[in-house]
């Protein structure tokens, strides 16, 4: 290449790239996409992950419930109790609805049998109820926590026993010699107990994940929405007679229906091909009222978002890019891409203020197994609430394209006749 | 239709304003469309032209004025924008059907209104195409086919014949003086002074919202106030407008 025409590629490629700076200067949609987003990710994951790669999390609250008669179990819970927080339970139906209360964030069930006939406590005979939101890293430390309080247990027990010689039995004596049965108390979610099914990855992806893709039909109907307003489809539509509500409607009726062919789809992938690739299948056995009540409110709420977003948005560069940025921003706090239960108890509070938060807590209660009216009824309530919100503003900067005027042009109604020069 | 020359629409004293706008947009303007006459509207870019058309159809509501539509019967009015104002992804036909079925008007009678417009448009052979993979002389067509599908008493057309090519200009242009001629009243707003010329009979020549000139275009062009004619519409249009550029 002569140098003159290295020097004119180089003048080209120099001009282009200014332009390209240019463009994006102008593009404060751009950019706050490409600092803003990633900034709050930085702060929403910071906070959501605070406790999840600590070495020592937080012991959670507990409830009791001793079975166990016998005077060493009932002491060993009682000095338990004394040391870390916790409270006291008569039944099984009251440690569960405590726990699914979040009163407490985990259950520690002594049953019947704790003494063993040898004397030794049984740590196969506590059970660990835990709250399907609580971190596991807390849980864990709770298992530990128990497991080592029972294991001093018998050691007292057996030191008590032994007597003098009591150092030198301990010193050579294993596990199996001062606990009975397994080392460590079994863990059971209120999801397992109250749905009689393993907690699976699948069976709390596919609500979160079918949550979000819901909520990114900002981008199609961005697309159409801002298309028909800047073409002028929509004011011609409304020569035609169509109101802007029901250009609105049907753009919601379409778009529903476009989210529960979404919902078929999730449920095939989470039901049949999750497994094919070594996961655990879908459990399809949820509660059909509370579901279709669910993924309805949430459709509304996500198609709802979507037409405001795109009413009031002048390009689809701009649509998309508030509407796909606020939607990540969305899922991260809702609990979408980190799972609530890893979230530490603030940013678990945060998220339930969030429609992504509603939606994901009632169809993951849904899901999970375990809907009640207290759960569903008001989630679904703000979800439409919010859907309801969201069309009167998209409806609002379109209003003035179905002005009643337009849709009685064959009429012969007067226009302004009240102000006449 | 009705080419007895009755009056259809009449706009009086239009004035309107644009909110934070200091000067109207649209000041003291008077129009009659009557049946049967095409009234060119001209104007350099930011003149009122589609505002006046807006006002028009109603999508705008004039801070004072009034306009005015025949009684009995009433007549239907249609509007063909500058853009082109149908779905880029349907096909032609697609979008016939879909602005067919939003009139109030049945299936059947649907289906020969849409037949009506594909012949007058000459559409037959794009019908399964999709208009983004049209030409835009056929995606003109197009736009103004939907138009017809009303069945408009008046006619509105936005720059109608913007980025065609001759051929499809021509095309356009008969389509408009035969809907004239069948008795459709016209207001054509355009910046091609000879497609005005050769498609109207009265014209309406608009500056920053204000009337310049008004009336037959045989008249306006004989009357140029130094005893000589205008040579054509555009020396009456730079006549009256100057020729300093504007935004």
């Amino acid at each position: 290449m002569s140098p003159t025409r290295a020097a004119l590629r180089a003048r080209q490629l120099y001009r282009l790239a200014a332009k390209e700076w240019r463009l994006l200067a102008r593009n404060p949609h751009g950019l706050a996409v490409l600092f803003f987003m990633p900034a709050l990710f930085v702060l929403i994951m910071s906070l959501t992950m605070k406790n999840s790669l600590v070495d020592r999390p937080p012991l959670p609250s507990t409830g009791w419930l001793v079975e166990d008669t016998s005077p060493p179990a009932t002491q060993w819970a009682r000095q338990w109790r004394e040391q870390h927080p916790a409270q006291v339970f008569e039944s099984a139906a009251a440690l569960e609805q405590a726990v699914a209360a979040r009163e407490v964030e985990a259950g520690v069930r002594v049953k019947a049998g704790w003494l063993g006939e040898d004397g030794r406590p049984r740590a196969d005979r506590v059970e660990i109820w835990l709250g399907n939101r609580i971190q596991p890293a807390a849980a864990a430390r709770l298992r530990a926590e128990l497991g080592y309080s029972i294991m001093r247990a018998g050691m007292r027990m057996a030191a008590a026993e032994a007597g003098p010689f009591a150092s030198a039995m301990l010193a050579d004596a294993g596990p199996t010699e001062l606990l009975a049965g397994d080392a460590a108390p079994g863990i059971r979610y209120l999801y397992e107990i109250q749905s009689g099914r393993t907690m699976t990855a699948v069976q709390q992806s596919v609500p979160a994940w079918l949550v979000f893709g819901m909520f990114f039909v900002v981008i199609p109907i961005a697309g159409v929405l801002i298309q028909e307003r800047n073409d002028g489809t929509l004011v011609r539509l409304a020569t035609f007679g169509v109101t802007p509500g029901v250009a609105l409607a049907s753009k919601f009726l379409a778009f529903v229906l476009l989210n529960w062919i979404q919902l078929g789809f999730m449920l095939m992938v989470g039901r049949w091909l999750v497994p094919l690739f070594g996961g655990d299948s879908l459990s399809l056995d949820v509660h059909p009222g509370w579901f279709v009540l669910m993924v309805a409110a949430t459709s509304a709420a996500a198609v709802g978002l979507a037409l405001a977003i795109a009413a009031w948005t002048r390009t689809f560069e701009h649509a998309a890019a508030l509407g796909g940025g606020l939607n990540v921003v969305l899922g991260a706090i809702a609990g979408v891409m980190v799972p609530r239960m890893l979230m530490p108890p603030n940013m678990q509070v945060l998220s339930e203020w969030s429609p992504m938060g509603w939606a994901l807590d009632g169809l993951q209660s849904v899901f999970l197994g375990d809907p009640d009216m207290a759960t569903i009824l008001p989630r679904a309530a703000l979800l439409c609430g919010f859907a309801a919100a969201c069309m009167a503003i998209g409806w609002w900067p379109l209003r003035r394209i179905g002005r009643r005027e337009m849709r009685e042009m064959g009429s012969d109604t007067i226009i302004a006749s009240d102000n006449r020069v | 239709m009705n080419p007895d020359g009755s009056v259809l629409v009449e706009a009086e004293g239009l004035l309107y304003q644009y909110p934070n706008s200091s000067a109207p947009a649209i000041d003291g303007v008077d129009l009659r469309l009557v049946a049967g006459e095409a009234i060119g509207l001209l104007g350099p870019n930011g003149a009122g032209k589609s505002t006046l058309i807006d006002l028009l159809i109603g999508l705008r509501h004039p801070s004072r004025g009034a306009i005015r539509r025949r009684a009995k019967p009433p007549p239907t009015i249609a509007w063909v924008p500058q853009e082109y104002a149908l779905y880029p992804a349907l096909e032609c036909g697609e979008n016939l059907r879909l602005f067919a079925d939003m009139l109030d008007i049945d299936r059947r009678e649907a289906t020969r209104r849409i037949d009506a417009a594909i012949e007058t448009c000459r559409l037959g052979e794009f019908i399964d195409r999709q208009a983004q993979r049209c030409s835009g002389g056929v995606r003109r067509r197009l736009n103004l086919a939907i138009a017809l599908l009303a069945q408009p008493d008046v006619l509105l057309l936005d720059e109608p014949t913007a980025g065609v090519d001759p051929q499809s200009r021509a095309f356009l242009l008969d389509r408009v003086r035969e809907l004239v001629r069948d008795g459709t009243a016209v207001l054509y707003a355009s910046h091609y002074m000879e497609e005005v010329s050769d498609v109207c009979s009265r014209i309406l020549l608009l500056d920053h919202g204000r009337v310049l000139a008004s009336g037959e275009l045989d008249a306006l062009l004989a009357s140029a106030g130094d005893g000589e004619p205008h040579a054509d519409l555009e020396a009456l249009f730079m006549h009256y407008t100057s020729r300093s550029l504007r935004d």
